[in-house]
């Protein structure tokens, strides 16, 4: 056999060989599915019924639905999750580019910057952050301390309704460290021979940007986009955190996943909760499909 | 092309599979069980008793529970303890898992949320139970029509503590406690305001606390909440609560809109008045020694305003918590054995103190009030001197009553900045409530 048929045998073997390893760094994951598989149908039983956790879940068909028309509370949480998601997404992704950009020119200590960008991520869903986020926006905190050198007084910013939910969006911004590490990963893989074609045709550095970065590094935005709609629809502890799980300042951090848990746990309605729960599902698939069939427009695979 | 470099290319199909996987994993509702242990193999019976509260509690619920080992070597007790917020969401979800503690604190706005549902031991007919000590009012707390699903675990009332380190430090006198009005109550936290500079506030009336508007109320000649059930409240009763605040902070009495956080929490350390930037609010009368201790030990202890100018008397004998049995305990004789001897034995009672206010049984009470120290024997003084006069009764909050803290929050908010007039937010809360306790 010549060398080269030798390899070509060979590589179907390789290949099974990493499908197995693949499977393996998978199995945890399957594993963590048996737990979910029973609430998962569980969940979709519960939301149609009126079920109080402590006496048996009775059948009450649309009934859960129905009362989501008429409920100024989800309608209210729902204002506060798209506010949320619509301004803090693209805005956290912007930053996280941008950010990713200037590390990707070549800056002496980069995994330094990598790390330290990276961090609020791993800490910005975490409680202590949150509360830190309180004491630093509180209302006598360090930000409207340093504001009131400059002679400007600063807002309640954690207790006044109209300020409290810009407060949650800023302190999800800050996180953008985690899109930033994906985006720094695309940005190594664009090839650097484009960049030098371009220079030689005389093109700026703008005009490289939206020619070569932006259509190379759309599969990235695209899944950068996707995981963070998703994330954010579901965001939780922030909001749970900064009004002690009221969804207050007047329920203007009212999160649709702070108000399920209220239901379901705080007013003893689980059936309601296990509906909302599902209608949160298919708002998300709804956006996510949106992404997807929109993708084809605007996102450029290179092979 | 060199496949190493090539590498991990996101195509089409990778990124469709990876993006659906993760929105499927991150959809998923999480589950997730009590804890579990079921008995240990020694032959003991094992009792799983829940409460909320801090390490210090703890300790002096240990050193309570150790006495009770001592006297019944058949009975181990397994407790287990948390914050008071995840603990009442964690208690729903044991029950809802079929797992319930034999033994809990119970939440008295919470407890015909669960009697009404069956789930509670009724102790009718466990005389073992003895509530002889208990004065009717006090056995009130726990009963629900004809049967008793809890017992006090101490009983306490709401004060006005007033720093006079600092009105002594600004000049101002504290009116007298027992017989002050709510508008001598204004004057007094505006001059404080006043007197300071504007450093210090007067007060803080934490108008979004259910137990501080149902004494207002009480004084008006309403029952918030009545003997069976309902909404007694009015939305004028309201709307003058929220008046008299909003008043008193254009006056510049109390802080200015924002200045305080409704979620601040619990803790005397981190409270507003252990930071001195008020002067006054309301407690509960149990936690008078942590207040006392982060502020400086220069507390004094008042009650509520306007209880001598309304119609009736606003003030109540209540409890911080309830001890209920599960209805499904499997070892409901060995809880009774247990819940007995934490209400009713003096040693144990010596030990624990007044963590939990003050005893519920007075023959407890009187024993051991002598041996405390300054600030709990004051405490326990000020609710025995309330307990000898003639005042309303405190029933168990119908179902649906823990949601009226929230809308109370929310609408106090509104009032606060401003968004919502007082009159507005009265109708708005009468409303609200009576939809959220409706059977």
């Amino acid at each position: 056999m010549t060398a080269p048929a030798r390899a070509l045998a060979a590589a179907p073997r390789r290949r099974r060989r990493q499908d197995r390893a693949g499977y393996l760094f998978l199995l945890p994951w399957f594993g963590g599915l048996l737990f979910m598989i029973v609430p998962f149908f569980a969940s979709l039983y519960l939301a149609f019924t009126e079920y109080d956790l402590l006496t048996p879940p009775r059948w009450a068909g649309l009934d859960n639905f129905r009362e989501m028309l008429g409920d100024a509370l989800l309608h209210q949480s729902l204002k506060v999750t798209f506010i949320y998601t619509l301004v803090s997404v693209p805005l956290s992704l912007a930053v996280a580019l941008g950010v990713a950009i200037v590390l990707d020119r070549g800056v002496r200590g980069l995994a330094v910057y990598r790390s330290v960008y990276y961090l609020p991520s791993l800490l910005g869903g975490s409680v202590a952050i949150v509360m830190l986020w309180r004491y630093l926006f509180g209302y006598d905190g360090i930000v409207n301390d340093a504001l009131a050198w400059f002679g400007i007084t600063g807002p309640a910013w954690t207790t006044d309704p109209d300020y409290a939910l810009s407060t949650l969006i800023l302190l999800h911004v800050w996180t953008f460290g985690a899109p930033m590490v994906i985006f720094l990963a695309g940005l190594r893989q664009i090839p650097a021979m484009y960049y030098e074609a371009s220079a030689m045709d005389g093109a700026s550095k703008w005009r490289q940007f939206r020619s070569i970065t932006l259509p190379l590094l759309s599969p990235i935005i695209f899944f950068n986009l996707v995981q963070s709609l998703i994330a954010s629809f579901q965001t939780f502890t922030q909001g749970y955190v900064l009004s002690n799980g009221s969804g207050g300042p007047a329920d203007s951090t009212l999160f649709y996943n702070l108000y399920l848990y209220q239901k379901g746990f705080a007013e003893f309605d689980m059936g309601y909760a296990s509906s909302m729960a599902w209608l949160l599902l298919m708002i998300i698939a709804g956006f996510t499909a949106i992404n997807f069939l929109t993708a084809r427009f605007w996102v450029f695979y290179d092979n | 092309m060199d496949d190493r470099h090539d590498g991990p290319r996101l195509d089409r199909r990778r990124l469709l599979g990876l993006a659906g996987l993760t929105g499927l994993a991150a959809t998923l509702p999480a589950c997730s069980r009590g804890f579990g242990g079921k008995g240990g193999d020694d032959g003991k019976i094992e009792l799983n008793m829940v409460w909320w509260g801090d390490a210090q509690r703890a300790e002096l619920t240990q050193k309570a529970l150790d006495m009770f080992q001592a006297a019944h070597p058949g009975i181990r007790v397994r407790t287990e303890y948390q914050d008071s917020s995840p603990y009442k969401d964690k208690l729903a979800a044991r029950f809802a898992a079929g797992d319930p503690p034999d033994l809990m604190a119970m939440r008295f706005d919470s407890l015909r949320e669960y009697a009404d549902r069956g789930t509670l031991l009724d102790l009718t007919p466990h005389p073992e139970m003895n509530q002889s000590g208990l004065t009717s009012s006090a056995r009130a707390l726990g009963t629900v029509g004809d049967k008793s699903f809890g017992v006090p675990s101490g009983l306490n009332t709401i004060g006005f503590i007033v720093d006079k380190g600092l009105t002594d430090k600004f000049g101002v006198a504290i009116p007298d406690g027992n017989t002050w009005s709510w508008d001598d109550f204004a004057a007094f936290a505006q001059q404080v305001t006043k007197a300071s500079g504007g450093k210090v506030y007067g007060a803080s009336i934490d108008a979004w606390t259910v137990a501080n508007l149902l004494v207002f109320a009480r004084q008006r000649g309403e029952d918030f909440f009545t003997a069976d059930g309902r909404l007694g409240a009015t939305a004028a009763t309201v709307t003058a609560w929220y008046q008299l605040v909003a008043d008193l902070r254009k006056a510049g009495g109390v802080p200015p809109a924002g200045f305080i956080d409704q979620n601040n929490g619990t803790s005397p350390a981190q409270s507003y008045l252990a930071k001195k930037s008020i002067a006054s609010q309301i407690i509960p009368t149990n936690n008078l020694l942590g207040y006392n201790q982060a502020c400086g030990g220069n507390l004094q202890l008042l009650r509520v305003p306007g209880e001598t100018q309304g119609p009736r008397r606003g003030q109540s004998i209540d409890t911080p918590a309830l001890w209920s049995i599960a209805a499904s305990s499997r070892h409901p004789a060995e809880a009774v054995t247990l819940l007995n001897f934490l209400i009713n034995d003096t040693e144990a009672a010596k030990v624990a103190g007044v963590t939990r206010g003050v005893p519920a049984s007075r023959t407890v009470a009187e024993t051991i009030t002598s041996g405390l120290e300054p600030d709990n024997k004051r405490s326990s003084e000020f609710l025995a001197a309330l307990q000898k006069e003639k005042l309303p009764e405190s029933y168990p909050y119908p179902v649906g009553a823990s949601k009226l803290t929230n809308i109370l929050k929310t609408l106090t908010t509104e009032v606060e900045f401003g968004r919502m007039s007082p009159a507005d937010a009265g109708k708005q809360f009468i409303a609200e409530a009576q939809k959220a306790i409706a059977p």
